[in-house]
């Protein structure tokens, strides 16, 4: 069988309050130095806050050099880190076909502030379309991964498939994320935001800061051997709560131990572990369970979120790079702030670096909301060939279309709005009522939840047999979660942003859809959500059969569960590894 | 006591979006949380916090405080009446 094709990094740079170049930020970060600061700005809160923040009069110039005023600001972001990557690799533009992987879980969402509207600016696809067309890169090789806070380490495994397989010799892989009072008054409202500098798996730890960054990396089958690879890469979910992490660790030991089963490491191999440590009681806490569950609790753990604050889409990106760049110059980081272990399950955790050990490999991993984890390995040096994984041979086994107030199983009807009220609110509580359904956490969701719930209620209503691991969710949509997003908004703008309803924000994340699907029928294993300009089934239902082969998954949910205002339209399919 | 219980009923399922229940069915000192009573969450926990604020006037930082007070729709009527401002 021939052997996969190993992704390395050949290149790479992080943008951060510490700087603009990895370079810039690895130093900073060898002097303990913290990007995390107080700031009074209204730009982006009401109140003051620790927060790590990109200096922006640094970035107008690089802008402006770069003649770049008409885009928005995360916008810049991503071209000028993409600039200096392929700078980095000796180029000025990508190579030819090279694919580009934007994760991002906010966007340009600051658009929505402006107008009462939902202006184009606001949708992901536009804002990775606008990034592409700059760097000549076809709207057919670009997508966007919006998981959460795993949508970076996602992107990552995603990226290194794609080139495991062929299907593209060179990917750039690109996380951002900035922040405005949208953001800042959703994690207020969660009471998880600390108001000092925050202290990852530290005793007195009480919440996490947000941070603004954007890295990308040069991913290539083509590097060389001195440069970092991703040998392994796996996602899963814990199907336990859409914002609290699980409570046994469960869902992240899987992808951490899917991760280095691909990559053919063992526990002895490992060098460190970057775990996300957001420093919230409960995420260090289920953190520290898993680490021990992969019996990696006598490695050295560490988390980057004390010197860039939480940067959500970008944090897996840029930590990743870190850990390529620590595994090279054999440093594992410490621990800013950390002085006493608070986790139930110790840790090897320190406050003060490590230099001049024998590096190897690193084990990346990151979870959020929407009760998603994700694992990445990598690795120094050369690697054993893995044998390639041809895509999954499938069987459909049934096909759920929501659209048009009409709910079809199979092309047959199955439940249909009465002519009275077609509106989405009154004919999907119908809907899900003709489907026998009884969970009272229905009618909390966000519209776009209810939409895939009742999808996946359908799809799965004759009973199928499965453990928990062994069924995925891979879904896609145009407008992510704008239509919650508005509404997050508008609550902000009229009422203050002390106004901010968690259980609207919980919301802004369109990958929550395959988590109230994951907790309601129980599955754990891969869960992607995708954003695209046009939902492309043919490509959606290729990367399902490819993780199906990858993961030994038996069953697959893919497609699309697209809701914005009263346009809707789901069309979910179950498909069976044969 | 009794209009504030039935208030504070009349809110949670207003805000709390608990669908087809009425004010009658919720017993004032059953569990609110868990899979016991109203199998309420900790996002509802946070929406509590804000009802309290917004209509009482009365803060809770920490969720975790927030724990025997909201055991039940009586143990919060109580608290709201010795604390309102």
């Amino acid at each position: 069988m021939a052997s996969r094709t190993t992704a390395r990094i050949v290149s790479d740079n992080i943008i951060s309050a510490l700087g603009f170049t990895t370079a810039e930020n690895m130093a900073a970060m060898h002097q303990y130095k913290s990007g995390i600061a107080l700031h009074k700005r209204d730009d982006i809160a009401s109140t003051p806050i620790q927060a790590a923040l990109i200096d922006r009069d640094k970035l107008a110039t690089k802008a402006r050099e770069r003649e770049l005023s008409n885009y928005s600001l995360l916008e810049q972001l991503f071209i000028l880190s993409i600039a200096d990557t392929l700078a980095q690799a000796g180029m000025e533009h990508p190579a030819a076909h090279t694919a580009l992987i934007l994760s991002t879980t906010k966007g340009n969402v600051d658009a929505l502030a402006h107008t009462a509207d939902v202006p184009s600016e606001a949708f992901l696809s536009y804002t990775a379309q606008r990034v592409a067309a700059y760097w000549g890169i076809d709207a057919q090789d670009t997508v966007v991964v919006s998981n959460a806070c795993i949508s970076g380490v996602s992107a990552l495994v995603i990226a290194s498939r794609l080139i495991g397989d062929g299907s593209y010799d060179n990917i750039i892989v690109a996380g951002g994320d900035v922040l405005s009072p949208f953001i800042t008054s959703g994690f207020l409202s969660f009471k998880s935001i600390s108001t000092q500098p925050c202290r990852p798996y530290d005793a007195l730890r009480d919440g996490l800061n947000l941070g603004e960054a954007c890295g990308s990396v040069l991913l290539s089958g083509n590097g060389n051997e001195s440069d970092i690879a991703i040998t392994g890469g796996a996602i899963t979910n814990d199907a336990n709560h859409i914002s609290g992490p699980s409570r046994t660790g469960d869902g992240l030991y899987y992808a951490i131990r899917n991760a280095m089963n691909e990559a053919g490491v063992s526990v002895e191999d490992v060098t460190f572990v970057n775990a996300h440590g957001t420093a919230t009681a409960y995420n260090d806490e289920m953190e520290s369970k898993a680490i021990h569950w992969a019996q990696l609790q006598e490695k050295p753990v560490n988390s980057m979120k004390s010197y860039f604050g939480h940067t959500l889409g970008a944090s897996g990106v840029i930590e990743s790079i870190v850990c390529a760049h620590a595994l090279q110059e054999n440093f594992i980081p410490g621990t800013l702030n950390y002085s006493e272990c608070g986790v139930p399950c110790p840790l090897v955790v320190s406050d003060r670096h490590i230099e001049g050990a024998t590096s190897r490999v690193c084990v990346k991993t990151a979870s959020g909301f929407g009760g998603c984890n994700a694992a990445l390995i990598l690795q120094k040096g050369s690697v054993h060939p893995q044998p390639t994984t041809l895509p999954a041979t499938t069987e459909c086994v049934s096909v759920v279309e929501i659209d048009n107030a009409t709910l079809k199983v199979d092309n047959n009807i199955g439940y249909e709005a009465t002519d009275e009220d077609k509106s989405f609110a009154t004919f999907i509580r119908g809907a899900y009522k003709s489907l026998d359904g009884k969970n009272q956490k229905f009618y909390k969701m966000s519209d776009l939840c209810k939409l895939g719930y009742v999808a996946a209620e359908a799809l799965l209503q004759n009973c199928i047999n499965f453990a928990p691991e062994e069924v995925g969710i891979i879904l896609s949509n145009r407008s992510a979660s704008l239509d919650t997003d508005r509404k997050h908004q508008d609550i902000i703008s009229s009422d203050g942003e002390s106004c901010a309803a968690p259980a609207v924000f919980v919301y802004t994340l369109p990958n929550v859809v395959a988590g109230e699907i994951a907790i309601r029928h129980k599955i754990q294993g891969e869960n992607t959500f995708f954003i695209q300009e046009e939902y492309d089934a043919a490509w959606m239902e290729n990367y399902a059969r490819k993780v199906m082969a990858h993961d030994n998954l038996k069953y697959c949910i893919v497609g699309r569960c697209e809701l914005l205002k009263e346009n809707y339209h789901a069309e979910f399919k179950l498909i069976k590894t044969i | 006591m009794e209009e504030l219980i039935l208030q504070l009923k009349e809110q949670l399922i207003s805000e709390l979006n608990l669908e087809e229940i009425t004010p009658e069915e919720i017993d004032t000192e059953a569990p609110l949380f868990g899979d016991e009573g109203l199998g309420l969450d900790s996002i509802d926990a946070l929406e509590i916090i804000l009802i309290l604020e917004r209509n009482y006037g009365i803060k809770i930082e920490n969720p975790a405080e927030g724990k025997e007070i909201f055991y039940s729709v009586g143990t919060l009527a109580r608290y709201i009446d010795a604390n309102r401002k």
